[in-house]
């Protein structure tokens, strides 16, 4: 029997509902919208109707703020619809329903089935129903519901059938494997399938789908940077700087020894860490087999002792998910980043998040068809990543969002997190025959099929209708006893090697994890019955791990995953001889050698033309100073981002050293995020992580525009208070999809020429990166993007805040020289500037310290005024042309009062540009800007997509002191405080 | 901690909490997301937990008999308010009446720091505080609206149950989303049982270090904790 009740919030508690509603009206534009009403539809079948009763006022609704109907309410000449998640996705209202009930039955845990019911109020044309159904309903994971009641909730699952065997493959001609290609939807291309034919015809039988579907996810651009590791060949190059650059990559090649390596995309990449590591100047990379996270070996302060411990840090984007459903990719995009170093045993604690998009003020109706509006997917995406890392518990230090036409092609979405734990918690060790492969955590379903190889794949029209099954779902509560289970040393202590389930499911994730093994899929935990063999081999899902463990520690294991509220099933054994076996049913579905899948596939060549950079030279329109900062300060790229910003948990943890805004009014942007390390008593070492990159260099010169994302990123570091010597770079690359064109190519290959000389110069090493080849919709691009994360570990008492606290400070502006371009630095200077700023730092001179970014010193000057309300002055000398011309690695500085100004020397300048002054004004160039009337419109640029404001009465000030305190008659021993953990409590 | 693998593992933590409970002078329940805030209203998960029979009589006794605190911060807040043990000071059913804590209305999470003044020093958990000190300390929550019926709001704050306010720069409470972020009713940030010995705020006390928020200026550490803690000692 199936029990059906209606909730509605009662006026004044209908937030969704009236924001909705005027969603609807504004942005859709549906004016004959009356009213709109919203109901929450739980079916729940499999308990009795007293306990269903006793639920209705604690479960699915309260009193105080609810109505609940046993009958749908008349519609009264509305239009009523309901909408309710697909099939098989994970629905978190429904399962904390289940789980809610089942505490208060001590029972099992019931069927619990939700759907939204939708009235619309007003006099409503046919087709502003259906506006309002394609607004709501994203195919991709919800559907239109019935308003019928039903008499079950089961589904019949049936029996899945075997798993094909693709009989006649081995014989198939050339055009017959593109067609099969095509047919079955895969990612690899037909070198790669021709390279599979000759194996299996070596193996003497035809393979298995699974087999086939295993290899393309193994060989994506997801898990594999196919794209990465295609050898150039012919490199042809129009711009002398580049040439020059391109042949210091030959030399250090030579110099290391690499001369027979293919030169590729992640050759370019990687060696820049592995020359500064010949040279002495990259220390401390702890380096295994095992893929996890960027780790490296650092001293923490604990209590006073220097211990040994490990800092991970790593990048992730999920830009194909998000931009087709933007809740579930972004929440899925932290997910998965924090996974990888959690993978690594390590506790992560902070988060950032930099996202790219187009004008979210633009109409609607300009939006592509095929494509969500730009307004709906920043909110929404920002909702996502915000509800999965607030509900996981991750303090998010700092969040951004760059606006770029391009990047209407797809959406861009990248999480960055930072993780640590004592060294000793790791074991890393090779798995050894007979040890155990433990799954742990989420059961595995149908969502999350096709993940990788969608995401690798380019993105057309139809996107929208066909990947329903490419997305996921997170489920945060799961993820978060994952880490508290890993923060446990007797746990981790027990790992071998561990891996996530990011993508590719159990076949790559345990696949990865030793040479030899068996794997028996009728083990693997299941969220509903009729999975077949392939599906459960490929279906990822977020919130598992794969563990390695020694067969004897196996019950141990168990056991502490069961503490931490986590199911943990044995699923593989690790077997001497060097293949992948998977069975399913006492079939062997998958029998292939580790030498074949490690191949990575047929060898791929291109051909690469780096053509001539364009000048990038930005402007602000305005004749006069006030006027060209008005036009600065309302531009998308630089304008206030509080609203945005403030839905994120900043301070969880209560480890954040820099608040994302600050002085006494939060509005200065804080230069790079900073939190304490997560030691188990009082700690001083504090890790940091901040970003560079900016589109419209990168558009126009992708070499000079990646190597000012590596000075920018640094820069930004070294203005918070950490030294560039010990800082580590990841970097995220985005473009559009390559296809075989070399002038394409030569996009990333520029790129990443201009992120070498950038290390070698600057002498700090990339370490990480992740790329992603798909920013294409039809004939539109994203820009090409090389996003720099600095990050690196440093001492509390050095941190540093940009907000100007004092009025009366000098302010210096500090620079280096700068090349031809007047864009890149010159690095003998640039590293004194660096020096020079580090050494004011360590002795207090600096107050406050900023950086230029895509807004020149007029912007980082301005936003210096905001957080305490302290207004500047800037000496009549000072030619306020160069506050609007880009200066990266320049450093504006407030001197405290009884610090000498350095002096300039021969590689930098210091220049003296002005005094802080009390009145909250900024004057420059004869005039005098009202800085309230500035900021107001810095503000409320974009408050129409992210609100933040509004205006309220006072209210009266309570003061009761007419009776004491009780106080406490007995006496006790010791006290003890019961903190009851519930699954999501932190 | 709490497990919900079986059903016996269930009994099992109900039992295990009561025994704890029996054995302890103050219930703290922390912040966060327990069951991810749903279905549609936070906290379910741990008044579902609460209202056990066994569960609910151990509270009474810890309380009643023993003379114990209880202390909930944000999600922690929530479920007190749901159980009723503020303003109510027992774990009772709910009525349309009842106060309640929903979502902000600005319909989103927030996350920053802000300022609270303390209105009332009737409860122990502000042993060390005076009436018009201000603290500065994060807030973060999507559902952190305190609404009740007028009736109910004067008696909160004839009885001194209206702990503490979200003030502005200026040390004044106020509706401006500025100072009081979730759009609470007469700027309330935290309240108490009629005794006092419950204590429910939304701000985070807890999320204090050394060394932290530092570019906030003016910082102002609540002693709470401090205060609960000498209610036993002192």
């Amino acid at each position: 029997m199936v029990s059906r009740i209606y909730v509605e919030k009662k006026p004044g508690f209908d937030v969704e509902a009236k924001q909705l509603e005027n969603e609807l009206r504004m942005i859709l534009g549906i004016e004959g919208l009356e009213k709109l009403r919203l109901l929450n539809r739980y079916d729940v079948e499999g308990i009795d109707d007293e306990l269903f009763d006793r639920c209705i006022p604690t479960v699915f609704s309260e009193p105080q703020s609810d109505v609940t109907y046993n009958e749908l309410p008349e519609a009264d000449g509305a239009k009523v619809f309901a909408v309710e998640p697909l099939p098989g996705q994970f629905d978190q209202r429904s399962d904390s329903a289940s789980e809610c009930i089942q505490l208060i039955s001590q029972g099992e845990r019931p069927d619990v089935k939700n759907a939204k019911v939708y009235y619309l109020c007003g006099n409503l044309s046919d087709e502003d129903v259906e506006a309002v159904k394609n607004y709501v309903i994203n195919p991709v994971e919800s559907r239109e519901a019935s308003l019928d009641t039903v008499s079950t909730l089961k589904t019949s699952y049936p029996e899945p059938k075997p798993v094909e065997i693709l009989d006649g493959f081995n014989e198939m001609s050339a055009d017959e494997l593109q067609q099969f290609i095509d047919q079955r939807g895969l990612a690899m291309d037909l070198a790669d399938i021709e390279f599979c034919q000759q194996y299996f015809t070596g193996e003497k039988r035809n393979p298995t789908i699974t087999e086939i579907k295993m290899i393309d996810t193994y060989w994506s651009d997801h898990c594999r940077h196919t794209t990465f590791g295609t050898q150039l060949t012919d490199i042809q190059i129009d711009d002398a700087v580049v040439q020059q650059a391109f042949d210091e990559y030959m030399q250090i090649r030579h110099e290391l020894g690499r001369d027979e390596k293919p030169v590729c995309l992640m050759d370019m990449g990687t060696i820049g860490a592995k020359y500064l590591k010949s040279k002495g100047i990259l220390k401390n990379q702890d380096e295994s087999e095992e893929i996890n996270a960027c780790t490296v070996k650092i001293k923490c302060d604990v209590d006073g002792e220097q211990q040994d411990w490990l800092f991970l840090f790593k990048n992730e984007t999920h830009n194909h998910p998000t931009e087709i459903e933007p809740f579930g990719g972004a929440a899925t995009c932290i997910g998965g980043a924090i996974r990888d170093p959690l993978s690594g045993r390590s506790y992560v604690y902070q988060a950032m998040r930099v996202t790219g998009a187009a004008n979210p003020l633009a109409p609607v109706s300009e939006t592509i068809p095929g494509k969500l509006p730009q307004r709906k997917l920043v909110t929404t995406a920002a909702a996502g990543y915000s509800s999965y890392g607030n509900q996981i518990g991750l303090a998010t230090g700092q969040v951004d969002e760059l606006y770029h036409p391009g990047y209407a092609a797809k959406r861009m979405e990248i999480g960055a997190v930072v993780a640590a734990t004592p060294a000793d918690h790791v074991r890393r060790e090779t798995p050894a025959p007979g040890d155990v492969i433990i799954l742990l955590g989420g059961r595995t379903g149908r969502d999350g099929i096709g993940g990788a190889t969608g995401s690798s794949k380019a993105h057309n029209m139809e996107s929208l209708e066909e990947c329903g099954a490419e997305v996921q779902k997170g489920n945060a509560p799961v993820e978060r006893k994952l880490q508290r289970l890993f923060r446990r040393k007797d746990a981790c202590r027990l790992i071998k090697r561990c891996n996530d389930f990011g993508a590719g499911g159990v076949s790559v994730a345990i696949g990865e994890l030793a040479d030899g093994l068996s794997i028996n899929l009728n083990k693997v935990p299941k969220k509903y019955d009729g999975l077949d063999g392939t599906e459960l081999a490929i279906s990822e899902s977020q919130e598992r791990m794969a563990c390695a463990v020694a067969a004897a520690d196996v019950d141990e294991f168990i056991g502490y995953a069961h503490e931490e509220n986590l199911e943990a099933t044995p699923v593989a054994t690790v077997t001497d001889d060097e293949r992948v076996r998977i069975f399913w049913n006492g079939d062997a579905i998958v029998d292939v050698s580790r030498e074949f899948l490690a191949s990575n596939g047929a060898p791929k060549q291109m051909k690469v033309h780096i053509e001539a950079a364009e000048p990038y030279a930005p402007s602000w329109d305005g004749n006069t100073f006030k006027e060209r900062m008005f036009s600065l300060e309302t531009d998308l790229n630089t304008c206030c981002k509080r609203g945005l910003v403030d839905r994120f948990d900043s301070t969880i943890g209560a480890a954040t050293v820099l608040m994302p805004f600050g002085g006494k009014y939060q509005m200065t942007p804080s230069m790079a995020m900073a939190a304490k390390l997560p030691v188990d008593g009082e700690t001083t070492t504090v890790s940091g992580m901040a970003w560079g990159f900016n589109p419209y260099i990168m558009e126009k010169n992708q070499f000079t525009g990646a190597y000012l994302s590596v000075v920018e990123s640094v820069a930004k570091m070294v203005a918070a208070g950490f030294e560039h010597r010990n800082l580590y770079l990841t970097f995220q690359e985005y473009f559009e999809k390559l296809r075989d064109e070399p002038e394409r190519w030569g996009k990333p290959a520029g790129a990443v020429l201009g992120a070498l000389m950038a290390q070698v110069n600057l002498g700090v090493g990339a370490i990480g990166g992740k790329d992603s080849m798909s920013g294409s919709f039809e004939n539109l691009d994203v820009p090409p993007t090389l996003v720099s994360f600095a990050t690196g570990v440093g001492s509390l008492d050095r941190i540093t805040s940009p907000e100007f606290k004092k009025a009366g400070s000098k302010v210096l502006c500090i620079h280096p020289f700068y090349g031809n371009d007047r864009l890149t630095p010159e690095t003998k200077g640039l590293l004194d500037v660096f020096d020079l700023v580090e050494d004011l730092i360590a002795s207090g001179k600096a107050l406050s310290v900023s950086t230029p970014g895509y807004g020149c010193a007029a912007d980082a000057l301005f936003k210096m005024t905001l957080g305490n309300r302290i207004g500047l002055k800037i000496n009549d000398d000072v030619d306020v042309d160069t506050f609007f011309t880009p200066a990266y690695g320049t450093m504006l500085v407030e001197l405290a009062a009884d610090a000498e100004v350095p002096a300039s020397t021969d590689d930098l300048t210091v220049t003296f540009l002005g005094t802080t002054v009390e009145s909250y004004t900024f004057s420059a160039a004869g005039e005098t800007i009202d800085l309230a009337e500035l900021e107001e419109a810095w503000e409320e640029k974009l408050e129409p997509v992210f609100p933040y404001r509004a205006k309220g009465e006072k209210v009266e000030a309570i003061s009761y002191d007419k009776k004491l305190p009780l106080v406490y008659d007995g006496t006790i021993a010791k006290q003890r405080v019961i903190i009851p953990v519930f699954p999501g409590n932190k | 901690m709490i497990n919900n693998l079986s059903p016996e593992a269930v009994a099992q933590s109900t039992q295990k909490l009561v025994e704890y409970i029996d054995n302890s002078q103050i219930i703290m329940i922390p912040g966060g997301f327990s069951g991810g805030d749903e279905p549609d209203g936070s906290a379910k998960f741990i008044t579902a937990f609460f209202r056990a029979p066994a569960v609910t009589e151990a509270v009474r006794r810890l309380l009643n008999e023993r003379d114990g605190l209880i202390l909930g911060i944000c999600n922690g807040f929530q479920a007190l308010v749901k159980l009723g043990l503020v303003p109510f000071g027992d774990i009772k059913p709910m009525d349309a009446n009842c106060p309640t804590l929903t979502f902000n209305t600005i319909g989103r999470h927030q996350s920053r720091i802000v300022r609270t003044r303390v209105a009332s020093t009737l409860s122990p958990w502000f042993n060390h505080c005076n009436v018009g000190d201000i603290h500065t300390m994060p807030i973060s929550h999507g559902e952190g609206r305190f609404v009740a019926p007028q009736k109910v709001l004067d008696e909160l704050v004839a009885n001194g149950q209206i702990a503490t306010q979200y003030v502005g720069i200026d040390g004044m409470p106020s509706m401006d989303m500025d100072v009081n972020p979730n759009g609470s009713l007469l700027s309330i940030e935290g309240i108490t049982s009629p005794d006092g010995r419950v204590l429910g705020k939304m701000g985070h006390t807890e999320r204090s270090a050394n060394g932290l928020y530092q570019n906030i200026p003016d910082l102002s550490y609540q002693p709470l904790i401090e205060g609960g803690v000498s209610y036993f000692t002192d």
